[in-house]
């Protein structure tokens, strides 16, 4: 009969407008949800009977730009990428200390040279000495605060990336979850929209922390990739491990091997068990992970390494004194003696000869080195860019010494020890091949009153600087932070200016030859810190270098900072796009509603109509 | 940072408004602290530059600090000089105005004098002694007690010219020289030891005596010798013994032959026979040296020792007679516990001028170090010392003639011989470095302007620039503020 024909269909249209009404009502709720997407919904006509057809809801729809969503995806794991070294820089530039303030490096590095200036023109005056002193200690204080801060940065580095990978582990799971409870359902209702609004919420959250490719397949399921497609989510997770270092210190470092890694590592354990490092593969390149990562295993550390330099500097360049080289010329051959009593770990006998037959001449570097398992060197181990590096193990003594080296120069140089410990270095004589060109070695100053104007001004704790390398890595690493005015000389000014036993106690000699040193005397510095090449290291003096290091940093920050506000300006610009196309409109909802209003009405009216209809036909 | 979408409004333009907040909370701060920014970061591409300004202006600051120090030093040094030098003028004059009453007055004054020297020459500026070369922190000289009059078991200048004195004299108070006849009609003199140091030394004997013949001085110890001869010598003739003394004068005695039985001084009576004038001759010359030994190769004597005496320093110590003076015949190095060492100050091979440097410049640096015992300003020590220390009897009668050797050679010991340093020369060359001083400082305060300009325009703000921007952005946001107002409130929902 067709007019319960028409009376179904008017309850099914009434059924179907209550369902678009809950939408809307939904849709305006969620109005100002994070991450809520527009839903809408789909009729369809479904026939009913012979002659009569209906409707029905067929599915709840998420009004989503799929290419736009992916898009900005990508740009959000680039935006929190930007955005966390920003604000990694900006802290970094804090610790440089506002430009020209009394808390800046270089401020306390000017106040110091003034005060060795005041020192020079009245070296007998106590006042000048203690002055010079105190300016240095600050200096000192300066570089140990400096040094910490840097580690603290690394130290929450450290921590970010734990608590990073702790939400991303939760993200992960959640994802797979919602994975498997989609699958069970096969129509696209609303629980299936706001379970993929969820997951959706949860991708996002991933794709900050690290940059993703997300695949959608059959069954509302979706499986995540790294960008170097290792699967992360399918119907399971995959978790990441990771064991952050407690304190960090300048000689934590990642390693690939993870037997000499000193701070902790992120391995991807897939849900079958199998690890894989995502630092050594480099497989998280964006996203704050990434970020994280950078800033703690490359920035921080080269920001460390300035420091050190910058330390390092300083101590060698006021204690390092050179030992010449003695001729000796038993003919036919000829070539030095070199006293090597002084030679410390680090220090280095400067050896300069030239292969007749090529003409070429050798600048080779020897270094003493007492720890035989750092060996061989690396040839950069020196800043010398023209040098060849040879580590000798000193600790077995002179003999071990000339076996070591002799094996190194088939018989063109010849080592030997007439006695003591002076290196006996001749060429090969008849046979005309070598020709030693000059020797010397440089050496590090322990004493204070040695005759010398070089003095070990700033020391390693109490241990002298040299330099020294060992298996642990060299001297150098993390000295700002350890470095101090030698507690000696603290114990005892007047020797800022009386060099020699029976010295003068008002020679400037010594206070000129320090500030000379550290003002005007060109040295060339370690390539390692990010300032200069291997190939052609930076050299000059060491104000220069600070105002390098200054404006590197600042250049580096400045530009982190515009990265960061450029990729913000496209994310906004995005989330703009993806927002206008998903988030709800309050306008059209209302609109909305008054159609619903009208339809429901329409609906009921039919009904109305259909009663009185049939009530019509009860009274015949 | 991104913010997450809420609905409709577009975060960007939230974003926006939070941004431009941001902004004038930062122009605010500019405006306030006059940078243009807190961080290296902020200050563009002349962050490097502007680390190099400001070292270079704290340079430009520590050296006008070294300059003002030096030349506080040097202007001490320049009055001090001064000064020193005047007392060695007045004490020169004071000599030409004494008559022989007033002997005690010039030495009086020259005491004075003495002690203002040593006062002047531990002049200190702060704790810095200018005068002690390298040892800037120890006093340059010792004070006019002890090194006139000795400090305890530490012998002072007069115990040195009495003994030099006592050792130049000799017993006899004849020089150390022995006047003899080794033949009826000869007068010889001969040193009394061979190699001694003290008296007189024989320089050359020569005479117009007729018939009479002299020998040269020769053997060990020297004699010279006249031989009358047999023919006695004519009235009016003489016979002249040329003498060196320790101080490096000399003296010759001449004596003259006279008929007069009753001869003056430094005469001798032509007797009956050349043996007769010989011993006349003889007791005249012995007379004649001893009238010189007492006066001349006195003040000679002093004079010596007090060259001995500020010749010295803690390296050299000052030369004694050694032994008993009276018969003494060399010098012994005295040592820092048994005399006074006037000097006490630094010596080395470093020039005086460089023992105290000042850097005015990067490449520039200004010598002003002095030492007291520059040969200028030893020089007036010494002399004024010398006026001062030496003792005159009122009664002995040869006090006269050895004061008026003695200021004879101080007074013109006061001026420096041709080609010597004088105080005047130190003066100008301590002026050549002030010079230096003021012209540094004067091109310190034309860089210093350049680079404090160059470096306000890098680190800092226009005041005016900044509040025109305030005033802009202030305008921008209520604008912005306004229509996002506006556009929250259109909504549907006010018009159904």
């Amino acid at each position: 009969m067709s007019l319960g024909q028409a009376l179904a269909t008017s309850t099914a249209g009434l059924r179907a407008t209550q369902a678009a009404l809950a939408l809307t009502a939904s849709n305006v709720a969620n109005a100002d949800t994070p991450g809520y997407v527009r839903k809408t919904l789909t009729q369809v006509t479904s026939s009913a009977g012979a002659s009569g057809v209906s409707v029905r809801v067929d599915a709840i729809n998420r009004e989503l730009d799929q290419y736009l969503q992916r898009q900005l995806r990508t740009e959000m794991s680039g935006g929190a990428y930007a955005d966390l070294r920003a604000q990694f820089y900006s802290r970094l530039q804090s610790v440089y200390g506002a430009p020209g303030s009394a808390s800046s490096l270089e401020g306390v590095y000017n106040d110091f040279t003034t005060a060795l200036q005041a020192l020079a023109a009245s070296p007998e005056d106590s006042a000048a000495r203690s002055g010079a002193l105190s300016a240095a200690q600050i200096l000192a204080q300066q570089l140990n605060s400096m040094s910490n801060s840097v580690q603290g940065l690394r130290s929450d580095a450290e921590l970010g990336l734990s608590n990073a990978t702790q939400q991303a582990n939760n993200a992960m799971k959640a994802i797979a979850d919602i994975n498997r409870q989609l699958a069970t359902s096969v129509t696209q209702d609303a629980t299936a929209a706001t379970l993929k609004d969820q997951r959706d919420a949860y991708i996002d959250q991933l794709s900050k922390l690290m940059d993703i490719k997300v695949v959608e397949t059959d069954h509302n399921q979706v499986n995540v990739f790294t960008n170097s497609g290792i699967q992360l989510v399918g119907r399971d997770a995959a978790q990441f491990s990771f064991q952050p270092q407690g304190t960090m210190t300048a000689t934590a470092q990642w390693n690939a091997d993870p037997a000499k890694s000193t701070v902790g590592s992120l391995v991807l354990v897939s849900p079958s068990g199998g690890t894989y490092d995502l630092i050594a593969n480099n497989a998280v390149r964006s996203g704050q992970i990434a970020a994280y990562i950078e800033m703690r295993d490359q920035i921080l550390v080269e920001a460390q390494a300035q420091l050190d330099t910058i330390a390092s500097s300083m101590a060698q360049a006021l204690s390092s004194t050179t030992v010449p080289g003695q001729p000796y010329n038993p003919m036919p051959q000829s070539g030095f003696d070199l006293d090597t009593s002084a030679l410390l770990p680090g220090n280095t006998i400067h050896l300069t000869w030239t292969d007749t037959i090529t003409g070429k001449q050798h600048n080779v570097s020897i270094v003493r080195v007492d720890d035989p398992n750092a060996l061989p060197l690396k040839n950069d181990a020196t800043a010398d860019p023209n040098d060849e590096v040879i580590g000798v193990d000193f600790s077995g003594g002179m003999g071990s010494v000339i076996t070591q080296l002799n094996a190194k120069f088939a018989g063109k140089v010849n080592f030997s020890n007439p006695s003591g410990n002076t290196l006996r270095i001749l060429d090969d004589g008849l046979g005309n091949l070598a020709d030693i060109d000059a020797v010397s070695a440089t050496v590090t100053q322990t004493s204070l009153v040695g005759g010398t104007l070089a003095l070990p001004f700033f020391t390693d704790a109490t241990s002298p600087y040299t330099g020294a390398i060992t298996s642990l890595g060299s001297q150098s690493v993390g000295f700002a932070g350890r470095m101090v005015v030698n507690p000696a000389l603290l114990a005892d000014p007047s020797k800022l200016v009386v060099y020699q036993s029976g010295g003068y106690t008002a020679d400037p000699a010594r206070p000129n030859f320090i500030y000379d040193q550290l003002t005007t005397a060109s040295l060339t510095f370690d390539p390692h810190s990010g300032i200069g090449s291997v190939g052609s290291p930076f050299s000059g003096n060491l104000p220069s270098y600070l105002r390098q290091m200054v404006s590197m940093q600042g250049e580096a920050a400045d530009n982190a900072s515009s990265l960061a506000a450029g990729q913000d300006v496209v994310v906004n610009a995005l989330q703009g796009r993806v927002a206008e196309g998903s988030s709800v409109n309050i306008d059209e909802e209302m609109a909305n509603l008054l159609n619903l209003q009208t339809a429901y009405a329409a609906n009921a009216r039919i009904m109305s109509a259909v009663k009185d209809m049939l009530d019509t036909l009860m009274k015949m | 940072m991104t913010i997450s979408g809420v609905g409709l409004r577009s975060s960007a333009m939230v974003q926006s408004l939070v941004d431009m907040r941001a902004q004038l909370a930062d122009l605010q701060r500019q405006l306030g602290t006059g940078k243009k920014s807190q961080t290296y970061a902020g200050l563009g591409l002349d962050r490097g530059l502007s680390v190099g300004l400001r070292a270079h202006l704290s340079a430009l600051s520590s050296y006008d600090s070294t300059i003002n120090t030096a030349n506080v030093r040097m202007n001490l040094a320049q009055s001090a000089l001064t000064r020193i030098s005047d007392i060695g003028h007045e004490s020169k004059t004071n000599i030409a105005a004494t008559s022989d009453v007033s002997m005690q007055i010039a030495q009086q004054s020259a005491r004075s004098g003495l002690g203002e020297i040593l006062g002047l020459l531990n002049t200190q500026a702060g704790d810095r002694y200018i005068f002690s070369g390298l040892s800037a922190d120890q006093p340059p000289v010792e004070t006019i007690d002890h090194i006139l009059d000795g400090d305890g078991a530490r012998a002072g200048l007069k115990q040195l010219i009495a003994e030099r004195n006592l050792a130049d004299l000799g017993t006899g108070q004849m020089g150390r020289l022995v006047v003899s006849s080794p033949s009826p009609t000869s007068v010889a003199v001969s040193e009394d030891v061979a190699g001694s140091v003290f008296g007189f030394k024989l320089a050359a004997i020569s005479t117009t005596l007729t018939g009479a013949t002299v020998s040269a001085p020769a053997g060990s110890p020297p004699q010279m010798s006249v031989d009358l001869g047999a023919v006695n010598p004519n009235a009016g003739e003489t016979v002249s013994f040329a003498l060196n003394m320790p101080d490096g004068t000399s003296t010759t005695i001449t004596l003259t032959a006279t008929a007069s039985a009753n001869p003056g001084p430094n005469e001798f009576t032509i007797g009956v026979d050349t043996t007769a004038t010989a011993a006349n001759l003889q007791a005249a010359l012995t007379n004649a040296i001893g009238t010189a030994a007492r006066t001349t190769l006195a003040a000679a004597s002093a004079v010596q020792a007090s060259n001995e005496f500020f010749a010295a320093d803690t390296n050299n110590p000052p030369l004694r007679v050694s032994g008993p003076p009276a018969t003494a015949t060399s010098l012994v190095a005295g040592t820092a516990a048994d005399t006074v060492i006037w000097y006490t100050g630094e010596t080395s091979a470093t020039p005086a001028r460089q023992t105290a440097t000042a850097r005015i410049d990067d490449t520039i640096t200004a010598n002003y170090g002095m030492r007291a015992n520059e040969d200028a300003i030893r020089r007036t020590v010494q002399n004024v010392a010398t006026l001062a220390a030496v003792a005159f009897s009122a009664t002995n009668p040869d006090a006269q003639a050895e004061s008026s050797a003695l200021y004879d050679r101080v007074r013109p010991a006061l001026d420096a011989p041709p080609g010597a340093q004088k105080i005047e020369d130190i003066q100008a060359e301590i002026a050549g470095a002030q010079n230096s001083l003021a012209a540094a400082t004067e091109r310190h305060k034309q860089s210093s302007a350049t680079l404090s300009d160059l470096l306000q325009s890098i680190e800092g703000v226009s005041n005016e620039e900044v509040a025109a921007q305030i005033l802009a952005m202030q305008t921008n946001l209520q604008a912005s503020l306004q229509t996002t107002a506006m556009l929250y409130q259109t909504n549907i929902l006010q018009y159904i």
